[in-house]
């Protein structure tokens, strides 16, 4: 994290105590307006190299340039703005593929269309103390995974590479 | 044939009779590289390290590597892993997305991430918690029976446990020790350390890529490099104790800081400070040494249609190395760029900061209008070495890769179909060549295996300890 903006703005009688943070991938090398992501106080900042060479000063009745990407009230039990909350954070645009889903994909087949076990749950070892035997049985053990390969490999869709 | 058939005579044997009928009959180079090395025949070939077996008490890839390349070469590597959770590795996976299935009979939901994928290859897996007393005696008598150990708990922790080489070498003065960690002894005894701390802390983030000026930062590898490096080089000091042992009949310990590998891996950075007072400076794709040597953008992806962000806007960069006066004219002549040549004829002028950020700029300008494909047509065409940028799709697809075996699909016994590349990217060996025969199993699943069949624990005994998850 480059540095962070603690809001002390007093808001509604209470200080505001948000954290804004500003990432070193847009904050590093940067001069401009960023808002608070809870009160919305528009803060100057000028950074050089991950400090914070001027500022924050804040800026009523201006717009500011660009958010803070994520936010949080550590004196509050952790509430969190995550990025992308319309008004408040930057959405985070580094989205390293086509497809991603951030979470476990559960797959059946190999980019070859063969079985692998990408998919949960299986089942059990059968052994014991979780003794596991050296051969994936996955005729007997999935039985429709089976069945689909031999379809893929009717339609030619198992390859060698 | 001769009268008497016990009579051998050397014109009667098959083969080459003259040393010029064996020049005549031997195979050509690349044909005798085939089927010496014979990709895929690895199986049929006996194992280098067979009958040595070592302890794996070690987490996260960089001590795991260091066995890994043992159990690669043949050796019996018992991984020992926390009961029912295993390795903290095991429940890391780029971007959470991609594991195989199960971990364990406990956690039928949760799987093994690609994260623990290369550092376990060909092990057994065994859970044990060793801190229970119950427990210590078993793992004594694992050591007993075992060539070596390593570990890379916190310095000093399995001394705490009587676990050590102290302890353990009383028990087998045979046994090979290796502590890998991320200082060992000295000033920052307790700091712990992963990879990116190790290339943080020796300095090698700080000379990896481009300099501030050009729009860089202190940058670390997208890959853990210096954990695999570690890795491996604690398994040459492995191998070597190991040859040490043969002529000595005693064991030894092994100590690695990790923080030390990127120090060996940084040629010349610190002699050019303490010679010379020069802290060195990034150079990014470009070289220090050599000029042209470097990586350039070029205007236009070789897969502009593309959806994936690394095809589409990546499949940009070509590496060109032309620095002999000769290759650097000819690079020149050929993008038309025959002022460079009159400005910086001489390695030595053209090789200093200034004169490559007007070269590299240059050839830049002069690909901004071309594809990848046509830069490295051009450039090789021309004579010049020049290669594109590959990503790890293109890799796959390289035929010299597939041929070569290095990467290869396994058809893995528990896993299904899986794409190694680690164990047959480490060199070939004609007679006792690296393998991967599996790539990793559930936590635990060789427990009957090790508890019963290796150390004559009873069933109803190994059941106990699992229902108590000591085990």
């Amino acid at each position: 994290m480059a540095d962070v903006i603690w809001c002390k703005k007093v808001v509604g009688g209470k200080p505001c105590n948000t954290v804004n943070y500003l990432d070193p991938y847009c904050f590093w090398n940067w001069e401009g307006k960023t808002n608070c992501a809870e009160c919305g106080t528009v803060y100057y900042i000028y950074m050089i190299q991950g400090h914070m060479y001027r500022g924050p000063e804040e800026k009523p009745g201006e717009k500011p340039d660009m958010s803070p990407l994520y936010a949080d009230h550590p004196l509050e039990g952790y509430t969190y703005y995550l990025p992308g909350v319309k008004g408040r954070t930057r959405p985070f645009e580094c989205l390293p593929r086509h497809i991603y889903l951030g979470r476990a994909d559960m797959v059946k087949f190999s980019i070859r269309g063969r079985p692998v076990r990408g998919w949960r749950p299986q089942p059990p070892s059968g052994g014991l103390a979780g003794q596991f035997p050296y051969k994936w049985d996955i005729k007997k053990l999935s039985p429709e995974v089976w069945a689909e390969y031999q379809e893929k490999k009717k339609k030619g869709e198992v390859k060698e590479w | 044939m001769a009268k008497d058939p016990r009579e051998t005579r050397i014109e009667d044997l098959p083969g080459p009779k003259s040393q010029g009928e064996l020049e005549e009959m031997k195979m050509p180079y690349e044909e005798y590289c085939r089927k010496a090395f014979g990709p895929g025949n690895e199986w049929a070939k006996p194992d280098a390290l067979k009958g040595i077996r070592w302890l794996s008490c070690t987490g996260y890839i960089f001590t795991p590597h260091s066995v890994a390349n043992l159990a690669e070469l043949g050796a019996d590597v018992i991984k020992i892993e926390i009961p029912r959770m295993g390795d903290a590795m095991r429940h890391t996976s780029p971007f959470n997305e991609a594991y195989l299935y199960p971990l364990h009979d406990t956690r039928p939901m949760t799987g093994t991430g690609l994260g623990f994928t290369n550092a376990n290859n060909n092990e057994r897996f065994l859970s044990m918690d060793y801190h229970i007393p119950e427990m210590v005696d078993i793992f004594y008598q694992l050591v007993k029976m075992s060539d070596g150990l390593t570990e890379n708990y916190r310095p000093g922790t399995l001394d705490r446990w009587k676990m050590s080489y102290r302890y353990l070498q009383e028990m087998n003065p045979r046994f090979i020790y290796v502590w890998g960690g991320g200082f060992g002894y000295g000033p920052k005894v307790f700091g712990g350390s992963y990879d990116i701390l190790g290339q943080a802390h020796a300095g090698l983030a700080s000379i990896t890529g481009m300099h501030e000026y050009m729009g860089g930062h202190a940058t670390k590898h997208s890959n853990w490099c210096i954990d695999w490096m570690s890795g491996t080089m604690i398994s040459y000091g492995i191998l070597a104790s190991i040859l040490w042992r043969k002529k000595t009949g005693l064991g030894t310990m092994i100590e690695f800081s990790q923080v030390q590998t990127p120090t060996r891996i940084s040629g010349y950075t610190f002699p050019l400070y303490n010679n010379f007072g020069v802290v060195r400076q990034r150079w990014g794709n470009w070289d220090t040494q050599l000029c042209a040597h470097g990586i350039i953008l070029c205007g236009k992806s070789d897969f502009p249609d593309a959806q994936n962000p690394q095809d589409k806007y990546e499949a940009r960069y070509v590496m060109v190395s032309a620095f002999n006066d000769l290759d650097f004219k000819e690079l020149c002549d050929i993008t038309g760029l025959k002022d460079l040549y009159g400005k910086y004829k001489a390695h030595k002028d053209r090789v200093e900061a200034r004169p490559q950020v007007e070269i590299y700029a240059a050839l830049e300008k002069w690909a901004v209008d071309k594809t990848r494909s046509q830069v490295v047509k051009i450039l090789t065409d021309a004579g010049i070495l020049a290669a594109p940028v590959m990503n790890d799709r293109e890799v796959y697809e390289c035929q010299h890769y597939r041929e070569r075996g290095t990467l290869r699909w396994l058809d893995d016994p528990l896993y299904g179909d899986f794409l190694v590349q680690s164990g047959h990217s480490c060199g070939m060996m004609t007679k006792t060549p690296r393998r991967v025969n599996w790539i990793w199993r559930p936590v635990g699943a060789d427990n009957v295996s090790i508890y019963r069949d290796l150390l004559g624990v009873p069933l109803s005994q190994i059941e106990a300890w699992y229902n108590k998850a000591y085990i």
